[in-house]
């Protein structure tokens, strides 16, 4: 389960994250695309809007410069009619007033086209030589050559010089409706473009719309893959903590068990050793004795060596046989001790830390008073619910060594202090003994490992006794220490020892 | 116990230097009883159930037993001699072992042993317990094993 899990859980952030803004940006140009097609179709609108306005401008234009070219002929016709009517005059005068600037108009609106242009060139001709000849008509009639006037009229029309000038007007539209067209089909052709740029745009937007909803519904399923797996390894390492914490226990248990057989085992043969060398001692007494009598009664028949074996080399093996399975009767007794703490059933009640320390001073007062040191409890000590077998065990053995450990000269002062943080209870026990160098601060803690000047009597069984406690009761320990400056022991516990986290 | 001389002392060890050590001191204090030794559980038990010199079948008996056996626990032995239904079962038996453990000891004394007693390991202290047991062993009275 465990080896598979770095590859389960690598999602691909990196390369997801990448082609999201590719998708988006590609979205976004689509949109963009899409406004810039949009605003150039509408000024193609508006551009040809203004064409169209201006082509009916110029219609209208031509259509007025007709209207009024046509209605100066009629007048013409009528005042040549009736020439005593002023008023066909009147009207003659009017309109020829009015075409001008109409003309001047048309002439504007049709300067940007040099089709137009030229038509309107020829226009202006024509119908400048008409207004002349017309003026000229006019004021014939006007003088009363009335014959006159009817033969340069007559001229005028067999001349077909209106004729002519119709020709060039209806050239004029048409040109202007050829223009439209041409517009309209510019526009049209725009539209499509829009069209088109707006369909490549919405095909676009959906392909990335499409593709991105692929890639995170792909990127959903694997992140809620992962979190499947990620919740079952979670419930797998469950499993596997109490797995190896029962091994552990079992483990621990082995080893409890294991030390006491083979504490217990030792402890027949090294009977018999201490048992036969006493009996041994007993009997080389007594032959000591015999020795002595016959070295006295019969001096020829011991020699020297034979009184030394019997007096000094018997005593002395026998005496290392005696010290050495003491010692190892001791050795065996820790472990015993110890594997018999493991063993204890621990049962936590309230404990009252400064009654505790006082109960400590009463027993050791003896040994206070001979090292010339004293114990206090500094402030208030924090109250702790625990088992009070062991912490009676680890604060006495701390205060011990402490007491043991004094620098000579120095008047001991051993202090028990203590806080409370959160739901840890530090102890710290400090003297200003003679301290432990700190390469031997992991090492004082190990059975059978002492430190410093050997010349205090131990096996080395005290500081590791309280450091198996202290792990019993859930908590840690630590020293600090400088080499002649005393050392401060630093205990860790819960506040409270919960059994229910204790599995032994 | 020195009234009836017939009382032997039947001691289950498999310790060859424990049962000298204790024969020895057991002598020391007086008790000159016929001690049989015994160094597994099985030829223990035939001893003293089956053997014509046994306690079973020839007189009234005191057994000292340790619980630290190659071939059975000693509490095996304890259950069967004060389970029997013949006049064993009224044999004294007192555990002379190394075990101090305190659920072994209760277990010993519920299954009806009479005396417990630690193997010191200090010689001396050893040799006193021994001599001391020898001494309780002088007075006290083993029921007669022909009164049925």
């Amino acid at each position: 389960m465990a080896p598979a899990a770095p590859s389960l859980l690598a999602i691909r952030d990196g390369a997801i994250g990448r082609r999201l803004t590719v998708f988006m940006a590609l979205g976004f140009l689509a949109l963009i695309g899409a406004g810039i097609a949009a605003a150039w179709v509408t000024s193609e609108n508006q551009r040809h809007t203004r064409w169209v306005a201006h082509t009916y401008q110029v219609e209208n234009s031509i259509l007025n410069s007709r209207r009024l070219l046509e209605q100066g002929e009629t007048a013409r016709r009528g005042f040549l009619l009736a020439p005593g009517d002023r008023r066909f005059l009147d009207a003659y005068y009017t309109i020829a007033d009015d075409l001008d600037p109409q003309l001047r108009r048309l002439e504007r609106l049709t300067s940007d086209n040099p089709v137009q242009a030229r038509l309107f060139a020829r226009l202006y001709q024509r119908v400048s030589a008409l207004a002349e000849r017309r003026s000229r008509t006019v004021d014939l009639i006007d003088a009363g050559r009335i014959d006159q006037a009817v033969a340069a009229f007559r001229a005028d029309s067999e001349a077909g010089r209106m004729r002519e000038i119709r020709g060039i007007f209806d050239a004029m539209s048409q040109e202007e409706r050829r223009l439209l067209d041409l517009r309209d089909a510019e526009l049209n052709a725009s539209e499509q473009w829009f069209y088109i740029v707006l369909g490549i745009a919405a095909l676009l937007l959906a392909a990335v719309a499409a593709i991105a909803w692929v890639t995170i519904s792909t990127y959903t399923r694997d992140l809620s893959h992962s979190r499947d797996q990620l919740s079952q390894l979670n419930e797998s390492l469950e499993e596997i903590v109490a797995d190896r914490t029962s091994d552990l226990t079992r483990a621990n248990d082995e080893i409890q068990r294991f030390a006491y057989i083979v504490s217990h085992d030792l402890r027949s043969p090294l009977v018999n050793v201490m048992g036969f060398t006493a009996e041994l001692e007993a009997a080389s007494e007594r032959l000591g004795g015999l020795i002595d009598r016959a070295a006295g009664e019969a001096p020829g028949l011991v020699t020297e060596e034979e009184r030394l074996a019997a007096r000094e080399d018997l005593p002395e093996a026998i005496g290392f046989i005696r010290t050495s399975t003491q010692k190892m009767d001791r050795l065996i007794n820790a472990i015993l001790q110890l594997s018999r703490q493991g063993r204890r059933v621990l049962a936590p009640e309230p404990i009252d830390l400064a009654q505790l320390v006082d109960n400590l001073r009463n027993t050791l007062s003896h040994r206070l008073d001979e090292a010339e040191a004293v114990l206090e409890a500094e402030g208030t000590l924090p109250s702790i619910v625990t088992d009070r077998f062991s912490i009676d065990q680890i604060v006495s053995n701390l205060v011990d060594n402490a007491i043991k450990y004094l620098k000579p000269g120095v008047p001991g002062r051993i202090v028990v202090r203590g806080w409370q943080t959160g739901t840890r209870v530090t102890i710290e026990v400090a003297d200003n003994g003679r301290g432990i160098a700190p390469s031997d601060h992991q090492r004082v803690f190990d059975l059978f490992r002492r430190s410093g000047p050997q010349d205090r009597p131990g096996e080395g069984i005290g500081l590791a006794t309280v450091r198996a406690l202290v792990f019993r009761l859930g908590g840690t320990i630590e020293v600090a220490s400088t080499l002649g400056e005393g050392a401060t022991f630093r205990l860790n516990l819960p506040a409270t020892l919960d059994m229910q986290d204790r599995t032994e | 116990m020195n009234a009836h001389q017939s009382v032997s002392i039947v001691m289950i060890e498999d310790d060859e230097g424990h049962a000298r050590l204790i024969e020895k001191n057991i002598r020391r204090a007086g008790i000159m009883n016929e001690i049989r030794h015994f160094t597994d559980g099985t030829t223990a038990l035939d001893y003293i159930f089956n053997d014509a010199g046994g306690p079973q079948r020839n007189g009234p008996a005191l057994v000292l037993l340790d619980l630290n056996l190659p071939d059975m626990s000693g509490t095996d032995i304890l259950q069967k001699i004060k389970s029997s239904d013949g006049p064993v079962k009224r044999t004294p038996v007192v555990v002379l072992t190394t075990t101090d453990d305190s659920r072994e000891i209760q277990r010993c004394y519920d299954l009806g042993a009479n005396v417990y007693i630690t193997k010191p390991v200090n010689y001396e202290n050893f040799a006193q317990a021994i001599r001391q047991l020898g001494l309780f062993l002088s007075v006290i009275q083993v029921p007669d094993l022909e009164e049925r």
